[in-house]
């Protein structure tokens, strides 16, 4: 999995890219716990990312959670219509910040 | 040393005075049981789940017998299946897993084994509680996440899940309680596949009991 970061207006933005899964959790979990720290504000981007996981949903309710513990806040841009689907089912989107673009998740967040 | 998943819910599902298996706990204590081993394995990095698959990731051993058993089931699969198909498998093994889990339950002090007869009878084996510090502490956690708005961890998305297809929740919580937290319970648990699948087996298993169950 490709992740880039980035910053908008104050925001960080992780850009993630491939599958979010067993695999590739760890990696995208210690950037994105990372970029959280100190309280930031870290948007992570799934608009390149084709499929998400039981293990890679963990990794997105983690960053929630810690940016909720760390006093930093936490959301995510851009599902595409397979993996919003799925986190619509699990009811992520009840607990996650879920925006349809990067901007609107950075304008939330700024 | 932690209990695992597998052990804290059949501690759960035990009556800690008779050391005999809840009523209420039956028939989906088998699918619970299934469903820890699975949970076990999957915050392990060995199984990975989507809405449409159960998938092994890493076959490598976790050390502990019953999920490496439930592992290499899953891994010499000739096809891949969804959680459900394997919850519905392993459950076809409750009494072996039931059996090996009350053996650990008591070489870790927490059960002893007493042997006995059912009216006068049936041979009969029961386990009664005699250190309910770890029970005690597993009720305590599950109730720290229900009553307050935190985003759970996995482990106890998985716990509170597995507490819902046991039929538990209704032994540790009065009706009033349980009214009022039954939406929590459904939010935390739902966040886990494993739990959506485990709910939809037992919701099967209800039905099949109402549809030959004889009218009365």
């Amino acid at each position: 999995m490709d992740i880039t970061e980035s910053s908008v207006s104050g925001v960080k933005v992780a850009a993630l890219k491939g599958r979010l899964d067993t695999a590739t959790a760890p990696a995208a979990e210690g950037a994105i716990l990372g970029m959280l720290e100190g309280g930031s504000k870290v948007v992570a981007d799934l608009a390149e990312v084709h499929y998400v996981s039981s293990a890679g949903l963990r990794v997105l309710l983690k960053a929630a959670k810690q940016a909720k513990a760390g006093g930093g806040s936490f959301a995510v841009a851009s599902p595409q219509a397979p993996v919003r689907e799925v986190l619509e089912i699990s009811g992520f989107d009840k607990i996650l910040s879920i925006h349809a673009t990067r901007d609107a998740a950075v304008a939330g967040l700024a | 040393m932690p209990l695992t998943m597998p052990e804290e819910i059949l501690l759960l599902m035990l009556d800690d005075e008779t050391g005999r298996l809840q009523e209420r706990a039956a028939p989906s204590g088998d699918f619970a049981i299934a469903g820890a081993v699975l949970a076990e394995l999957a915050l392990a990095g060995r199984i990975d789940t989507d809405p449409a698959r159960l998938y092994v990731v890493n076959p490598a051993p976790t050390g502990d017998a019953l999920q490496d058993r439930a592992l290499a089931q899953i891994a010499a699969a000739t096809e891949t299946q969804d959680s459900r198909h394997w919850i519905e498998t392993l459950a076809a093994d409750a009494d072996d897993y039931r059996e090996a889990l009350f053996a650990r339950l008591v070489s870790k002090g927490i059960l002893k084994r007493v042997e006995g007869r059912f009216l006068w009878v049936f041979p009969e084996r029961r386990y009664p509680v005699i250190s309910d510090k770890e029970e005690r502490e597993v009720k305590a956690r599950i109730m720290g996440v229900l009553f307050n708005d935190e985003i759970p961890d996995p482990r106890d998305s998985m716990l509170i899940g597995l507490c819902r297809a046991g039929g538990l929740f209704s032994l540790l919580l009065s009706s009033a309680e349980l009214d009022r937290v039954q939406p929590r319970i459904d939010a935390v648990a739902d966040l886990e596949e494993l739990n959506r699948s485990l709910a939809d087996a037992i919701r099967e298993i209800y039905a099949q009991i109402a549809r030959y169950a004889p009218m009365v």
